[in-house]
């Protein structure tokens, strides 16, 4: 599984730790193409942000890094491994979780421990490592003391953290989460945003697929899809820069960015884009200072 | 209002039969109901009615809530024990027309009832001391040997496992569902019979779109999870038979013993 892989260009060693290259998908045969020659690296340990309308591809992104769907054209390579291959499937699943929307579809036990026990248990553990991996991932979303709970007595933000425990119980070294935040209030949010952050911190990879703005700022990169394709990547600062191109697609932008566009069109000056509130208060006060 | 059927019923505890293996609770509930049915005098049905109460103290849970499992079916107590009662054959105590009363209706109604109470007594013990999980685990050990006939063990444990996942989930969504389609001005209380069942259909088929939709995104997270089927797969709590254990079936096999003596010293009244 470390093997490194060369890719297309002799001598130049791929050393993303997933890579797609011109992904076509299409759900029916013959039918449109959800994805539509998408190309894409992620790599090791970075927290990636992927966004896009409803209906653009995304989710489908997500599926096919986890390899519940393989490209009719194109290859993903996920930590040197074809997610073609049908041999290393199980291995792909194991390092690329997969978190989804809706918590209460993800949870399969009655009780907490034995949800988060799913995935070790699939891959066939030790009890008594699985008992130790269950209680870290329990900890690391800060859980653990429900672990005996019945999964319908806890909030939705608890459900989605219980979700990515038994994620990581499965010790991946890619986390992607498709939409986790869409269906919680907005405190059950901030405890999901909250627990990324730390698995980023821990050295996980992270690709998020999100409506958010305010949590895609979060990210170290920013990849904008529309139509199974890319429509710009980069920073978060270089991507909400491009207000226009955005607004052209009819994208949001976060509000502090959408605020200064604005002043910038009423004619003043900004040195940079804000990105959230307390960078917009400082370049507002930088801004207003001036004169 | 849906709320109030708790299936299974769990009262979590820490007593004695909590901690009784649940597949020996399993086999041993088996094992007194073929007792109850085994007492055939009044000295054995006092040894089974004893042992089982002594079991229902030591679980821990309140009688209050084996009352209420009681109270379900007292109508069926009733209702067979009069049948009994009058069914019964030799010297008539009290006659009046066809209907005749005798010693040994009378027998018969006792024992019907005392068993099927007891019945209810000892299985909602199981019930009220085994998590659903633990239950759906020993039920998949206990029934490995039907592997050998081709019987897709694992599988039928999976499904229950998640059909009790479900249960609360499912319920609150039809809550959700009912409000939503009295908002629309759906009428559910009045009329008939009919006209109830009838008004159901409004509330059925969302929750069962809803439910397809669950069991696909659900399918979707088991597979993420790299779910295959029961091959190569491991558990984390692994059950051994302990000490409590090897007691409980002691004091099973004592009170078996106790019951076919008696039935063999004492004659039989029914």
């Amino acid at each position: 599984m470390f093997a490194l892989r060369f890719n297309g260009n002799l001598g130049e060693i791929n050393l993303s730790f997933i890579s797609a290259s011109n992904v076509k998908y299409s759900y029916e045969d013959n039918g449109p193409l959800v994805l539509n020659g998408i190309s894409l690296k992620v790599n090791k340990g970075e927290f990636v942000a992927l966004l896009g309308h409803n209906g653009c591809g995304k989710s489908t992104v997500a599926k096919a890094l986890n390899a519940l769907i393989t490209p009719k054209e194109g290859v993903i390579y996920v930590d040197g491994m074809d997610t073609s291959d049908e041999e290393v499937t199980y291995e792909i699943r194991r390092n690329v979780g997969l978190v989804l929307q809706n918590p209460d579809n993800q949870l399969v036990a009655s009780i907490i421990e034995e949800d988060v026990a799913f995935g070790p248990e699939n891959l066939g553990i030790e009890p008594e490592e699985i008992r130790r991996r269950v209680d870290n991932a329990l900890k690391a979303v800060d859980m653990y003391d429900y672990r005996t709970h019945a999964p319908h007595k806890l909030s939705g933000g608890q459900k989605q953290r219980v979700a990515i425990a038994g994620i990581i119980a499965m010790e991946p070294s890619c986390i992607v989460f498709d939409e986790p935040t869409a269906m919680l209030d907005p405190s059950g949010r901030e405890e999901v945003m909250k627990t990324i952050k730390t698995l980023q911190q821990r050295g996980i990879t992270i690709v998020l697929i999100t409506h958010y703005m305010e949590e895609a700022v979060l990210a170290d990169r920013v990849i904008v899809m529309e139509n199974g394709e890319v429509l710009t990547k980069g920073k978060p600062e270089e991507v909400f820069s491009r207000v226009n191109l955005l607004k052209k697609h009819s994208l949001d932008v976060p509000q502090a960015t959408e605020l200064a566009y604005k002043l910038i069109g009423a004619g003043l000056r900004f040195s940079k884009m804000p990105l959230n509130t307390e960078e917009c208060i400082d370049l507002l006060e930088e801004v207003l200072s001036r004169k | 209002m849906t709320r109030d059927i708790a299936l299974g019923q769990f009262v979590p505890g820490n007593g004695i039969v909590h901690r009784t293996d649940p597949r020996v609770k399993i086999i041993l509930l088996i094992f007194f109901i073929t007792i109850i049915f085994c007492a055939f005098n009044f000295v054995s049905l006092g040894i089974v009615t004893a042992a089982i109460l002594t079991v229902i103290a030591l679980s821990q849970v309140s009688f209050k809530l084996y009352f209420k499992s009681l109270k379900v079916i007292i109508f069926i107590v009733i209702i067979t024990s009069l049948l009994n009662m009058f069914y019964g054959t030799g010297e008539p105590i009290w006659q009046f027309g066809i209907i005749k009363l005798t010693m040994s209706g009378i027998y018969r109604a006792v024992f019907v009832s005392v068993r099927i109470v007891l019945l209810i007594l000892i299985s909602s013990c199981l019930t009220f001391t085994t998590s659903p999980t633990d239950l759906t685990d020993a039920i998949e050990r206990l029934m490995k040997p039907l592997k050998f006939f081709h019987v897709k063990v694992h599988e039928i444990a999976m499904m229950m496992t998640i059909a009790l996942r479900f249960v609360p989930t499912l319920l609150e969504e039809t809550d959700k569902i009912m409000a939503a389609q009295k908002a629309r001005g759906a009428d559910m209380e009045s009329g008939g019979l009919i006209k109830k069942v009838k008004a159901m259909t409004p509330i059925l088929i969302p929750l069962f779109v809803s439910a397809f939709r669950r069991a696909y995104d659900l399918a979707t997270a088991m597979e993420c999870r790299c779910y295959r089927g029961g091959e190569g797969r491991t558990r984390m709590k692994s059950l051994h038979i302990n000490r409590l254990d090897i007691i409980g079936i002691a004091f099973s096999v004592l009170v078996l013993t106790g019951v076919v003596l008696c039935n063999v010293f004492i004659a039989p009244v029914v």
